[in-house]
């Protein structure tokens, strides 16, 4: 049962009789009328009990997308039910309207539309559906909260596939398959064909030149060039540390969020240049595991692995990874860290494990840099940005010599702002393929 | 498709309550039951009370008297009590320990009547009623013989002691009676005839639990059957002298009482309104909030507590040294001399003004280490300004 303002306005109007009439007894009469009409409005309200109810959503939605979830709802009882319906959904499943008001005939059907605006990635659920079904006098409602289960998966947003399409130009570029006329910068031979103005002419392949001649054209030989390519069907296996130092945020966006944009940008491309992408989340067990995955199915699948793992609070298991990329594969691969490096202490169990990796594979450690600490260094106006330029200048020693340290071991590093470090590795991968080091 | 409906129904909610409800009804009616057993719930009661048939009242008293013909009248207001004695020849019995009359309405009361007795009366009723009269001291509970010819002690020879004894001075009319010893006396009477006051400190004489010893019995019927009325008045906290002005309650419209009573009920009907929740939350894990820059603020903290300036400037010379290494094109493993040594050459700086500010100036205040970071940054812009000239400001 729920009272609406009308029924409080009813009680309080009661002041006229008792100011009018004077005698306390117009008290006691006006709270019993009160009192008989409110039940009887209860009585004539539409049963909330009565009312069927069918969400209809989407499985998954990116986040900062909105989608629409419809709630139809089917009134089975005999009397009308009039009032609001709220479809309860968790705060950061961000719904809009939380509140619907709904006059429902009896045996008629309504459908409610909520949009949902999720602000957190994972999984978002709604629990219930609860229906306040005023009586015909709008004073006294009948109230249920109905079970209704439902969940919709909120994917990583992968903000930084704006950076696709140049990075796919460069691969293309790469390829030697743009209308750029340069010699494609591979190292794998690609094909033979027809010399263009423009043409590298170290690339002529003069025995190929010779073995052509073009009977139509009539004046002598074609040149023929050769052509390049990067390698292809090369491993990129990417292990995203979902530990502890994840979970810190930089620039209001957890550390894993910029790896798992990072891992999707370099996902997109590295299966668009021919490449094997597997992925695995890793703390101290496996959170996650893509493997085998091409093209946009592999983009879908590692949104969908992604998109329930928050880190968890505990150390990362440093000796679990050599074993760990030794089960995604046994061929050589790009092996990419995707975790953090802030101090020589926190760092000592990643670069304990790193020779085992660098023997065998090319490992490029990604992490994200915090802008506050390079502007932190530089601002120096009173003593206290001073202290804290000097901590700032402290930990990017730290970082620079942890960096330093992978980089003795025979591994890559990229270390770039939460924006910029998707881009970054991107970056980083086509190096590598360009200098055929895959 | 059957919902599974979370709100209980009304029937759930009754069956679930039923227990407490049978638990309650069973508290009240045991309640109820511990009132209505006569005497249960009876105190100390009320002494000397002509209605309280407990030990220390005083009703069998009352009925003896108004058995054997006198007219026994028990007023409730001090109004009734006073047009009560409005009868001719009659007594008044003022039982009044917490003096809720003033002297004037004492007056006035006694005055009406024809004899006045007072059951262990106040120094206010003495001093109004029968002055001279004192209270002399507690007398121990035994018995006493009259020693006087008032009427009422005589026929009743000894009675039981047990209360307050008077002393009676500078006072010429006064009847004696029950010496305890040391001229204290349990029952005094002073006054003419046609209007006598008389005290009785032997109260205990005058209750139930004790009118059947010695001669209170005799005592009591003697000194209250006198006239033919009998006006046994117990004065309450309402007879108490209002005060000048009359009270909020007074002055307001007789609604106020029913309009605060519903302005009460509006608002807790509006709380049951506002109350009521659309449903029961849905539960939220939420994510832990650690922002990647505390450790560093942190360590700032700890430098500046520690006032570890050396310490602070270290990091800053580290960091604008291998700054300078790589504008001035340097390898990473050059020395701070090599730096020091480069960055001379191309500002055109003083080696020694610059050796010292990369590595040899303590500073002794915080007042030196801003200032020293100050002239480091400077150097930073300078360097590559020389360097870099294109680039300049």
């Amino acid at each position: 049962m729920a009272l609406s303002g009308w029924f409080v306005l009813l009680v309080a109007v009661g002041v006229l009789p008792i100011v009018a009439l004077g005698d306390p007894v117009w008290l006691g009469a006006w709270l019993v009328l009160v009192l008989l009409i409110g039940a009887g409005d209860l009585m004539l309200a539409g049963s909330p009990r009565a009312v069927s109810l069918a969400r209809d959503l989407p499985s998954r939605v990116r986040l900062g997308e909105t989608v629409s979830s419809t709630l139809t709802l089917t009134n089975t009882g005999h009397r009308r039910v009039h009032g609001v319906v709220r479809d309860a959904w968790q705060p950061s499943a961000g719904a809009f309207p939380t509140r619907a008001t709904v006059s429902l005939p009896a045996g008629e059907r309504r459908v409610i539309t909520t949009m949902l605006t999720p602000f957190r990635r994972g999984e978002r659920r709604a629990s219930a559906v609860t229906i306040r079904s005023f009586g015909p006098l709008r004073l006294v409602a009948r109230q249920a909260t109905i079970a209704l289960p439902g969940a919709i998966s909120v994917l990583p947003a992968f903000t930084s596939r704006r950076h696709l399409p140049s990075r796919l130009a460069r691969l293309r570029e790469l390829d030697g398959a743009t209308s750029v006329m340069i010699r494609g910068q591979g190292t794998e031979f690609d094909s033979l064909r027809e010399y263009v103005r423009g043409d590298d002419v170290r690339s002529i392949d003069w025995r190929a030149t010779a073995r052509r001649t073009d009977p139509l054209a009539g004046t002598g030989p074609r040149l023929v060039v050769r052509t390049w390519r990067p390698e292809r069907d090369r491993r990129v296996v990417v292990i995203i540390d979902s530990g502890r130092t994840s979970a810190a945020r930089i620039s209001d966006e957890p550390r894993i969020d910029t790896a798992f944009e990072s891992t999707l940008l370099l996902g997109a491309l590295a299966t668009r240049a021919g490449d094997r992408v597997d992925l695995a989340v890793f703390d101290r067990r496996v959170r996650a595991r893509v493997q085998g995955a091409t093209g946009a199915e592999l983009l879908s699948r590692m949104v969908d692995a992604m998109a329930p793992i928050d880190p968890e609070l505990i150390e990362t298991d440093w000796s679990g990874v050599p074993s760990l990329v030794q089960s995604i594969t046994s061929h050589r691969a790009l092996v990419v860290l995707m975790t953090s490096i802030e101090s020589p202490g926190a760092s000592r169990d990643l670069l304990a494990v790193l020779p085992q990796l660098t023997r065998k594979h090319l490992v490029v450690v990604a992490s994200v840099v915090d802008p506050d600490t390079i502007a932190s260094s530089a601002a120096r106006g009173t003593r206290d940005e001073v202290y804290l330029a000097a901590a700032a200048e402290r930990s990017m020693l730290d970082q620079g010599r942890v960096a330093a340290a992978i980089r003795q071991l025979g591994a890559e590093v990229v270390t770039a702002g939460p924006a910029e470090l998707p881009p970054a590795v991107a970056d980083q991968y086509l190096a590598l393929k360009a200098a055929g080091r895959l | 498709m059957t919902a599974t409906i979370v709100t209980p129904t009304v029937r759930t909610v009754s069956r679930r309550a039923l227990f407490w409800v049978i638990a309650a009804v069973f508290a009240v009616l045991v309640a109820l039951a511990a009132l209505a057993i006569p005497g249960a719930t009876r105190g100390a009661g009320t002494p000397y009370s002509p209605t309280d048939a407990g030990p220390t009242g005083s009703k069998a008293l009352a009925q003896v008297l108004s058995r054997h013909g006198i007219d026994v009248a028990l007023p409730g207001t001090l109004a009734a009590a006073s047009s009560a004695l409005n009868a001719p020849d009659s007594t008044l019995v003022l039982v009044d320990p917490n003096d809720y009359l003033a002297s004037k309405q004492l007056a006035s009361l006694a005055a009406k009547a024809t004899r006045v007795v007072l059951i262990d009366p106040t120094y206010n009723e003495l001093s109004t009623l029968a002055p001279g009269v004192t209270v002399a001291g507690d007398v121990a509970d035994r018995a006493l013989t009259s020693g006087c010819d008032l009427a009422a002690a005589r026929h009743a020879g000894t009675i039981g002691g047990a209360g307050v004894g008077y002393s009676v001075t500078d006072r010429a009319d006064a009847v004696t009676c029950f010496d305890s010893g040391s001229s204290t006396y349990s029952v005094v009477r002073v006054g003419p005839e046609n209007h006598t006051v008389t005290m009785i400190g032997a109260g205990a004489a005058l209750t139930n639990g004790h009118i059947t010893e010695h001669g209170n019995a005799a005592l009591a019927v003697g000194l209250l059957g006198e006239t033919a009325h009998l006006v046994w008045y117990l004065p309450t906290i309402a007879d108490t002298a209002a005060s000048g002005n009359p009270s909020l309650g007074q002055l307001s419209p007789p609604w106020v009482p029913s309009v605060t009573v519903l302005a009460i009920l509006v608002a807790i009907v509006a709380a049951i309104w506002r109350g009521r929740r659309m449903g029961p939350l849905v539960v939220e894990n939420m994510p832990v909030v650690v922002r990647a820059s505390e450790t560093m603020e942190g360590r700032a903290r700890l430098y500046q507590r520690g006032a570890a300036r050396t310490h602070a400037l270290d990091s800053l010379r580290i960091g604008t040294i291998g700054r300078l290494a790589v504008t001035c094109g340097l390898p990473r493993l050059a020395t701070t001399d090599d730096v020091a040594a480069a960055v001379a050459a191309v500002t055109g700086r003083d080696l020694g003004g610059i050796r010292a500010l990369l590595l040899d100036t303590e500073p002794a205040t915080d007042r030196d280490l801003v200032a020293l970071s100050d002239r480091l940054l400077e150097l930073e812009r300078a360097t590559v300004r020389s360097v870099r000239p294109q680039q300049g400001e």
